[in-house]
């Protein structure tokens, strides 16, 4: 497997515009869609093992929910589920890194920019990170 | 369509140099998770003066005597969390262990215990806030520290509702602060009591470290007070079992955990010591024991360091506080999510907000139950608040700590009597710190249980409790209400047992629960709640 779009992916309406895109992306380029659903609760306070199979269940429903939507949009795109219990970046990182991904996509995470360098959104993070283009699709305006 | 694979866990990140998984800093990571989750300067500022009013100048003594029941019981979260890996809870452990209901009595406990120390934290974090502007007349006010202390509740709850983390490299960086700043106020303290600058300094004495001299002898303060002492100074520890429970981002699970639990045992002993020794012989037991209201260190910081100096003294107390106000809501929200998720407790609390990725409904209660319980107790004691909720604590830690205990026990009984090496670990420390705990709490419910024990003396609650009883020639006399610690230590977890039984009413699944047995002292157990699916990675 070489050459896929990674999509990640958290079930909100950011999420949603850019797997429209990546769908897109995915079907012009010929690649497969790796839809990736990072989690990591903070190791600081202990006890996360029941938050960890919550966010696990979590992600299995945005992912397979994911999945439907792209099948209803284009059905000839192949495509690839991931639940990966490490950060979001991280898993996005990772998942493009083993598939030699050819551009990993994310949406806007809908925050002011100093907000979302405060908090350390994903794209912002992505940016500096990445080893491969990253895509960025703005949420629509609602 | 094709989808070419079913939904995957892939392995953990394997980073070559620049990343966070790499195991000599697994363990790193996992020392100042245990030891931030203590939180030593916020601890000894909340509980050294009342140490100190519970046992004068052998407060030093009982600074380590009190770590003895939590190594014992660290043995039993280590082999506990074998079976439920990934910092599992009191909750699922004694659930499987010894049955439904003393598992939601457990993790009742952990969520009042949760509860009890907010009060001390804001408290804290009001006076000391004020400190750090040189508010010194603002920091003595009981509305504006309680203000202040309302809105550090209603921020750090926001922060874990909204997922705030600092970076790994940030908390050590704090911690190590705290550490350095506490052990140079220690240094710089005795050299200036040993240099003959102080007024009313005293010279060390190897009696401090003694505590057969608080049991007997003329005027010892006797096993009520070692008791009362002792459950106040578990307080210290608590948390410290994190930092053999997390097992995340450590390479070689099977000995970086015990690793980091020697090494943080290590750096809290020292800094606990010194610090405790230096505060004291600086203006001797009496100053710290006359000092209830968790000022203490602040008091001494601006004596010791001066005012300006003394001011990172503050910032130190304050990030620790920060730090443990994060290791409280954190616990809190996921032990309801983890009731929740088991049918023990409200659907809701197991809620997970769909962009924070937090256990956002659990959260935001917690914080919301928080400040209420704060304003409260803030208008029936207002000159207490932090020696009423501390004391209040020890209760809770060694009710839920000693329960644990006895769950291991139970729950490897089977396998304690094959080897030495089993019996120690999974048999005698188990049992013994429990033990310890379960005779501490008694014994200080006792001496609490009487008025004239409490921090403001001879307050007491429900003064139509009337009366008084000896046992084999002890009198334990409870005349006239309850100390206030008595009332919340133990009043809020026997709370827990009609709130127990009108769930139970109405929804049953939880409590069909057979009680388990480990297979070996190895394997993991199958997951309690069929359908909620451990994730392995």
């Amino acid at each position: 497997m070489a050459g896929n779009v990674v999509l990640g992916y958290d079930g909100s309406e950011g999420a949603k515009e850019a797997l429209r895109v990546a769908v897109g992306v995915a079907h012009a380029f010929g690649a497969p869609l790796s839809i990736v659903f990072g989690y990591e609760p903070s190791p600081v306070g202990g006890e996360s093992s029941d938050h960890r199979n919550a966010l696990h269940g979590f992600g299995e429903r945005a992912v397979a929910e994911a999945v439907s939507l792209a099948a209803a949009q284009d059905a000839s795109v192949e495509i690839e589920q991931l639940v990966v219990p490490i950060r979001p970046v991280d898993s996005l990182l990772q998942a493009a890194k083993e598939r030699q991904a050819l551009v990993i996509v994310v949406g806007a995470s809908g925050e002011r920019p100093l907000v979302g360098a405060i908090l350390g959104a994903v794209p912002h993070k992505l940016l500096y990170l990445s080893e491969v283009p990253v895509l960025v699709v703005p949420t629509p305006e609602t | 369509m094709a989808v070419t694979s079913d939904v995957e866990v892939a392995p953990p990140l394997e980073h070559g140099g620049k990343g966070l998984k790499v195991g000599a800093l697994g363990l790193l990571s996992a020392l100042v998770i245990g030891v931030a989750s203590v939180a030593p300067a916020y601890s000894l500022t909340a509980s050294l003066g009342l140490v100190s009013s519970s046992v004068l100048a052998y407060a030093p003594a009982v600074m380590i005597l009190a770590f003895i029941p939590m190594l014992f019981i660290a043995a039993a979260y280590y082999y506990m969390n074998r079976a439920d890996p990934d910092c599992g809870t009191t909750f699922t452990w004694v659930t499987r262990a010894m049955g439904p209901k003393s598992g939601w009595i457990g993790g009742w406990a952990i969520l009042v215990t949760d509860l009890v120390v907010m009060p001390s934290l804001a408290a804290i974090a009001g006076i000391y806030t004020f400190r750090l502007f040189g508010a010194y007349g603002l920091a003595n006010s009981t509305f504006w520290t309680t203000f202040i202390g309302v809105i550090w509740i209603a921020v750090m709850t926001l922060v874990c509702y909204i997922g705030i983390e600092l970076s790994a490299r940030t908390q050590f960086f704090l911690l190590g602060a705290e550490i350095v700043i506490l052990v140079t106020f220690a240094i710089t303290a005795l050299a200036q009591v040993y240099g003959g600058h102080v007024k009313h300094s005293v010279h060390l004495s190897a009696n401090w470290l003694n505590p057969l001299k608080i049991v007997s002898g003329h005027g010892a303060p006797g096993w009520g007070a070692l008791a009362a002492g002792m459950l106040t100074a578990v307080f210290i520890y608590w948390g410290w079992d994190t930092a053999v429970t997390v097992n995340e981002e450590t390479k070689d699970v099977k000995r970086t955990p015990g690793k980091a639990a020697l090494l943080s045992t290590l750096v809290l002993l020292g800094v606990y010591l010194i610090v405790s020794l230096a505060a004291q012989a600086y203006h001797g037991a009496g100053f710290l024991g006359n000092d209830t209201s968790g000022d203490v260190l602040g008091a001494l910081s601006s004596d010791v360091f001066g005012s300006t100096w003394g001011k990172l003294l503050v910032i130190a107390v304050l990030t620790s506080a920060a730090a443990s106000t994060q290791t409280t809501v954190l616990p809190a929200a996921r032990s309801s999510l983890s009731m929740a998720v088991h049918k023990a407790f409200p659907k809701r609390f197991g809620d997970i907000h769909p962009r924070h990725l937090t256990p956002g409904f659990a959260t935001l209660v917690f914080g919301a139950v928080s400040i209420v319980w704060y304003v409260l107790l803030t208008w029936l004691s207002p000159n207490a608040v932090l020696g009423n909720s501390i004391s209040a604590l020890g209760f809770g830690i060694a009710f839920y700590y000693g329960i644990t205990g006895y769950a291991c026990v139970f729950y490897y009984r089977k396998h304690i009597f094959k080897s030495f090496k089993n019996f120690v670990f999974v048999g005698l420390a188990p049992f013994l710190g429990a033990l310890i705990l379960t005779v501490m709490f008694w014994i200080a419910a006792f001496y609490y249980s009487n008025p004239a024990n409490s921090f403001v003396t001879g307050q007491a609650w429900f003064k139509f409790i009337h009366f008084s009883f000896s046992i084999g020639g002890w009198d334990i006399y409870v005349r006239k209400g309850l100390g206030p610690p008595v009332v919340l230590g133990i009043g809020l977890i026997l709370v827990g047992i009609p709130l127990m039984l009108i769930w139970r009413h109405g929804h049953r699944d939880f409590f069909v629960h057979k009680r388990q047995v480990a297979e070996s002292l190895e394997a993991t157990a199958p997951p309690l709640t069929p359908g909620v699916v451990p994730v392995t990675d």
